[in-house]
């Protein structure tokens, strides 16, 4: 898809210049003033919540408390505070490593799968596309009993104790990210010329060599939204993360979440820090989507999973 | 794009089973009648030479850690299984369909699929207008757009944990949302508490999935031809006309797949709720995955619970089911998204 996108948009400009004047009056859609209006409230709408979480990560906790949006007295002190007292600091890098390898995992794993669904026919392949989609459905709750179970027997059946392990988590994830970046190569390699292909075959190349001298230095770009596709989901994740970690290999989500209801009885809670957590570990994947913004977008669309 | 392969591979497919079938002769045949020249020599590679193996890898991971809990869920569903038993869960009476009567008799699991079913088909229809409103808005080129595009983008990007704390951190009592509605001389009473949860989270999850809507709109405004803008020019139609029965026909595809992805995201969102009112759950937002999870990890029903689990896969296996048949796998980089 993200290989495709830019001919959809490039259509129109054979026709005429896009950006002129005479070509933005025959396509406008809107008159001007409910465009501005649209807009505006719609960005207010996002930045409203997002300045609010920036203000509060700035204030005091009895400041939150009562209400406040511009602080009445500025802090640093909760970005200094947070690395340990929510456990931000290892809960970011138990984050990192679990969804990194689930991302590398996922995407070397997809591009042979997805070379072969795209370029051959054969029984059964479009069952296989259709799982590839259906399988990002499967409710996460279905998913995390049976893994629990199995992670926590295994203790008994192998002596081998998963639970409270990265391993656990990055198994848990694989289910959900395999799926999705396979289907995320699929589209990526339908826009890949066939031509070089056959020419490689014609100069005696094996599947193999195909797939690895000609698909694989081609696929960076495809690879690379794959394995973003991968690494979200596991960053994002809290049902399994909650169930299957110790406070040691606990993910920032998880981190993060039991730092804002522990801090519920009794006590003022800590709002500063929960708001300096929360938008450093958001901070990541919003630098990532920004960064990578055109080539992610299609992909949001194509298995329509965030 | 596979041009050669790719417009009907489901006769192709019929033409090649029929092949194997009955003997060589019916296949020149079904090749002669092929539009695409030269397809035929590529098939007949294809055949030969496919690197199936080249599935194992993937295949074997996939059935792993996806088709093995999938089946292990639903026997234990079958299952009395409860913390004591969790460790030998492999000694676990079988105890048949004794969890789904217990659940749908005595859990509360109907209103818990009503709530989530309710909750979910709400969230969704009031994102339409909002998500189809900022995908005309961006349409056009102004300067600007891109940075309009990026902030429209951020509520979806955001992951739902950070969503989910943040507006639980705004509708804390005597909190920002509390005392700017006390100012302007309303009193909502408590927002993380009671009968408003229900509004809380429908609103929260619009936030925070709108963009979705907006980006399927936003793929299928761009498969309007420029001709067709020109063709309206030309009639003199107003823009509310223009939009009405020349734009929004070229949407039909896009959004109905959003809407289908839109309820299967929010049902099976656990996320959301779960971090924003946290346990036990307030009564009136015990959606489905909350209900299942707490049967699980709160009171330690395994077996009850993954039959709610598996209630939960029906529920879902709807909507699926439309989408996977409505969904283009062959040719559509955006699904649905050109008709």
């Amino acid at each position: 898809m993200s290989v495709s996108t830019p001919t959809l948009q490039t259509q129109p400009s054979a026709v005429d210049r896009p950006g002129s004047a005479q070509q933005n009056e025959v396509t406008r859609l809107l008159p001007p003033w409910l465009l501005v209006t649209v807009t505006v409230l719609l960005c207010a709408a996002v930045l409203i919540p997002i300045v609010y979480i920036a203000m509060a990560s700035l204030n005091s906790d009895i400041g939150v408390a009562s209400g406040e949006f511009w602080p009445s007295s500025w802090t640093l002190s909760n970005y200094s505070t947070i690395w340990t007292s929510v456990g931000l600091a290892n809960g970011l890098m138990n984050s990192l490593i679990v969804a990194g390898s689930t991302a590398v995992v996922s995407a070397a794993f997809s591009i042979g799968t997805a070379f072969v669904l795209v370029r051959y026919q054969f029984r059964g392949r479009r069952t296989i596309l259709r799982l590839l989609l259906g399988f990002q459905s499967i409710p996460g709750t279905l998913i995390v009993l049976p893994l629990f179970v199995l992670f926590s027997s295994s203790a008994t059946y192998l002596g081998l104790q998963v639970i409270g392990t990265r391993w656990g988590l990055f198994v848990t994830y694989l289910t959900f990210s395999l799926p999705f970046s396979t289907w995320v190569m699929v589209t990526y390699l339908r826009g890949l010329p066939k031509e070089l292909e056959e020419a490689a075959r014609i100069d005696g190349a094996t599947n193999l060599g195909v797939l690895t001298r000609i698909i694989l230095p081609l696929s960076w770009p495809g690879l690379i939204v794959s394995a973003i596709f991968a690494f979200l989901p596991g960053w994002n994740d809290v049902l399994f993360a909650s169930v299957m970690t110790r406070p040691d290999t606990q993910t920032a989500a998880v981190a993060l979440q039991i730092f804002s209801s522990a801090t519920e009885g009794g006590a003022l809670p800590q709002y500063g820090q929960m708001m300096a957590a929360a938008l450093v570990s958001a901070a990541p994947v919003v630098l990532i989507y920004m960064f990578f913004q055109k080539y992610l977008v299609g992909g949001l669309t194509s298995g329509g999973v965030k | 794009m596979t041009t050669a392969s790719n417009p009907a591979p489901d006769t192709r497919l019929a033409a090649s089973a029929a092949s194997r079938g009955s003997g060589p002769a019916p296949a020149p045949d079904a090749d002669g009648n092929n539009p695409e020249p030269g397809s035929g020599t590529r098939r007949g590679l294809s055949e030969r030479n496919r690197p199936l193996w080249m599935l194992i890898p993937g295949g074997v991971l996939m059935i792993v850690v996806i088709v093995v809990p999938l089946v292990l869920g639903v026997y234990i569903s079958f299952l009395d299984l409860d913390q004591y038993s969790l460790r030998q869960w492999l000694s676990a009476p079988f105890v048949g369909v004794a969890n789904y009567i217990e659940a749908i008799t005595q859990s509360g699991i109907l209103r818990s699929v009503w709530l989530s079913v309710s909750y979910s088909a709400l969230a969704t229809i009031v994102t339409l207008p909002l998500g189809i409103a900022a995908a005309v808005a961006t349409q056009n080129k102004y300067p600007g757009r891109a940075l309009v595009r990026s902030i429209f983008l951020i509520p979806y990007v955001l992951p739902g944990f950070v969503v989910a704390t943040v507006w639980r951190t705004m509708f804390q009592p005597s909190g920002v949302i509390s005392i700017t509605l006390h100012h302007m001389g309303i009193d909502p009473g408590l927002f993380l508490n009671g009968p408003n949860t229900y509004w809380v989270l429908v609103f929260v999850q619009i936030w925070s999935s709108w963009p979705f809507i907006y980006l399927l709109a936003l793929s299928g405004l761009q498969s309007v031809d420029h001709e067709v803008h020109e063709a309206a020019a030309l009639d003199g139609a107003l823009w509310w006309t223009k939009l009405r029965y020349v734009i929004f026909p070229y949407l039909r595809g896009p959004i109905s797949l959003a809407i289908l992805i839109g309820m299967l995201n929010h049902i099976n969102n656990f996320t959301l709720p779960f971090v924003l009112f946290g346990l036990p759950a307030p009564n009136d937002i015990e959606v489905l995955p909350y209900l299942t999870y707490a049967t699980s990890f709160e009171s330690f029903r395994f077996g009850l619970s993954a039959g709610m689990a598996v209630v939960s896969l029906i529920l879902v296996a709807i909507p699926l089911f439309i989408y996977l048949r409505a969904v283009k796998l062959d040719d559509a980089e955006t699904p649905g998204g050109r008709k």
